[in-house]
């Protein structure tokens, strides 16, 4: 199981405490509140996800550009060793699941956190340093799994940079009985697809981790993506046949859609021509399902799509990211439901 | 900063109005229409931002010598008459307008000007000076103002799900090459690049940083901005936006209801942790229902936790210093 009570590092700022404010600390890093403290009424997990830290992944773009990417492995240990996947492994379980997600930070390189965005836990476990800690060492998050629906999990340190370098991955909560149907009661699905659309600022790369907090201008005030990825694969031309995004499926299927808009910017997404029927958003089911051919979106929103075409062909799907003063479409990221 | 000046209460009818920390006083509803006079100063002057800089911003004001960047919400009931007086100190044009409500017209440098008119709408509005859009409104000329349905002390409108508590959370942002520009009377000739990012005219300060326990100064704190309540204490958030960014609000540790989008009641309630707001005044009402955490193993009660933006270049200032943006506490007692 790889869990680990507690820390050799004390938590020096406990609950909201002093922190480390005005300078100096962690490797030049200031306001960050490190600790792994024992996990309160820590109990028997039904499932586990360790998760440790790389800083030097990359992935590469349609243009033959390497970006760097940062992101949690799967399996904890980590410590910028090997890179891992992008998005980070996703965590899925079913609802009323009590879950431990173990985070091994260990070393005095960085520190970061998972919050589970979506997930309303305890404040401890909800992975937000200045209520709680940055986590150095290990510590074990554990929350239950209330309800049904598609959340994500990132990093809330510096997060602004943390979660533009890519620090996040998907967070599914099954019903009781598993995977099927949306939520308990709700609709089923046969086949599933998860776009968590993103924008990448090539040029945020090159910082530390810590870029800012003491203070100075170090742009994060200032995002100007030049890249437009689904799921961790380059929305120009790749997501449009990479089988990771786009979907094939049978005319008379029920294609599921959990879309996470996984970046800062405002976003419309349009499904090729056909109508969505809109179920959920945020991890609740709507009192009625909304019809709809396209939604816009902003930053972190999530939304439950079911599509059920009727005629076979190709639908081209298209992700608008916009400028948040002009609204100016600054890219636009495409897959495909191909429909047999 | 003198943006906490209570107004005077100079008539009968103004002490029915509830201004200024609304979220802390409650609402009391009346069997009788009032009339609420209220005089705002337009003023100018430098504030402070969250890296320590100051910039120049306008306001309406409560007193002559102060300068409230948001002006003073104020809150009335349906068949109100409201006076509200302007007193332009500066010698620039400026007006008061709420949109479809009133509009003041132009106000000449040096003039004072009374408008009057009649609530009969329930629901949130901004106030803000429409001339030279939106350089004026961005600068700081704007407020918050509610009409809270007749006879009703909890709810948005009538037949809404009802609240405890409300609060006004007005969104802006800060390019300081624009303050610079309207300082010396020239309109911005610059694209907008924000800089800093308020919450009622304050930005947050984390643990650790000077004045973090100063309410005045660090939005986590500001008692008209931070949610913060006991199991049951449902909170009404009339979130406007002034700004030119359009944004995403996150809360932590409990979904909200998702009442009215840009002024129209929303035909399904949905629970949302992420709700988005337009730029250029868009606006939404939520109810925040301080229940339990649902995902929380214990279960708990009490905590500690956060409301930020999510689009997160609004978490700094001055391109970085993170945790120094637009966020506020929630705070379960």
């Amino acid at each position: 199981m790889g869990r680990r009570r507690g820390s050799s590092t004390t938590s020096s700022s406990g609950m909201g405490g002093g922190g480390m404010g005005g300078g100096g600390g962690m490797g030049g890093a200031c306001y960050t509140y490190p600790g792994a403290p024992a996990t309160p009424g820590l109990t028997t997990p039904d499932v586990t996800f360790n998760r440790g830290i790389y800083m030097n992944g990359s992935m590469r773009m349609d243009d033959g550009r390497n970006v760097t990417i940062w992101g949690f492995t799967d399996g904890g240990g980590g410590m910028g060793g090997m890179g891992g996947s992008f998005p980070s492994p996703a965590i899925r379980v079913n609802q009323g699941q009590i879950v431990h997600t173990v985070l091994s930070n260990p070393g005095m390189m960085w520190l970061h956190t998972i919050h589970h965005h979506g997930i309303e836990p305890s404040t401890e476990n909800d992975g937000v340093g200045h209520t709680s800690f940055d986590v150095q060492g290990t510590y074990t998050y554990q929350w239950l799994a209330s309800h049904a629906g598609t959340y994500f999990y990132h990093c809330h340190t510096n997060t602004p940079l943390h979660a533009e370098m890519g620090m996040y991955g998907a967070l599914i909560i099954d019903p009781p009985e598993g995977p099927g149907r949306v939520f308990e009661g709700g609709p089923s699905y046969d086949v599933e697809a998860i776009w968590a659309v993103d924008e990448i600022d090539s040029s945020w790369r090159g910082n530390p981790w810590n870029a800012g907090t003491c203070g100075g201008d170090v742009g994060l005030n200032d995002l100007n993506p030049d890249y437009f990825i689904i799921t961790g694969v380059d929305g120009a031309q790749s997501a449009l046949t990479d089988s990771r995004v786009a979907v094939d499926m049978n005319r008379g299927e029920t294609l599921l859609v959990r879309y996470i808009n996984a970046g800062f910017l405002p976003q419309t997404i349009r499904f090729g021509g056909l109508t969505g029927s809109v179920v959920a958003s945020d991890g609740r089911a709507f009192p009625n399902a909304m019809d709809a051919t396209s939604l816009e979106t902003v930053s972190a929103e999530r939304y439950d799509i079911l599509l059920n075409p009727s005629s076979s062909g190709s639908y081209t799907v298209e992700i608008d990211i916009k400028h948040w003063v002009t609204g100016d479409v600054l890219g636009t990221a495409r897959t495909r439901i191909n429909v047999n | 900063m003198k943006r906490r000046l209570f107004l005077k209460a100079g008539t009968v009818g103004l002490a029915s109005a509830v201004s200024g920390m609304s979220g802390l006083l409650s609402w009391s509803s009346r069997a009788y229409a009032a009339t609420i006079n209220q005089t705002f100063f337009i003023t100018d002057g430098m504030l402070p931002l969250a890296d320590g800089s100051t910039a120049y911003f306008k306001g309406f004001s409560s007193s002559a010598g102060g300068l409230d960047v948001p002006a003073q919400s104020l809150i009335v009931q349906e068949g109100d008459t409201v006076n509200i007086t302007l007193v332009n100190t500066l010698n620039t044009d400026h007006s008061f307008v709420i949109d479809g409500v009133i509009d003041s017209g132009t106000i000449n440098g040096g003039d004072t000007r009374t408008v009057s008119f009649t609530a009969d709408q329930a629901g949130s509005y901004l106030f803000y000076d429409k001339l030279n859009a939106p350089y004026n409104r961005v600068i700081g000329l704007h407020g918050g103002f509610a009409i809270m349905p007749q006879g009703s002390s909890d709810e948005l409108y009538s037949g809404s799900p009802t609240f405890k508590k409300q609060l006004f959370w007005v969104l802006n942002e800060v390019d300081p090459a624009w303050n610079v520009r309207m300082q010396n009377d020239n309109s911005p000739n610059t694209a907008f690049k924000p800089r800093y990012f308020t919450m009622n005219g304050l930005s947050a300060r984390p643990p650790g940083s000077p004045n973090y326990t100063d309410p005045d100064v660090n939005a986590f704190y500001d008692p008209r901005t931070k949610l913060s309540g006991s199991i049951g204490d449902r909170t009404l958030i009339r979130c406007l936006n002034v700004g030119m960014c359009s944004h995403s609000l996150h809360w932590h540790a409990n979904h909200l209801e998702y009442l009215t989008s840009n002024g129209q009641i929303r035909n399904d309630i949905w629970l949302k942790d992420i709700i988005g707001v337009d730029n250029n005044m868009g606006q939404f009402d939520a109810i925040y229902p301080f229940e339990p955490p649902p995902d929380a193993y214990p279960s708990v009660t009490k905590g500690k936790y956060v409301m930020h933006l999510h689009d997160e270049m609004t978490q700094t200032a001055g391109g970085g210093l993170y945790q120094f943006g637009a966020a506020t506490n929630i705070d379960f007692k």
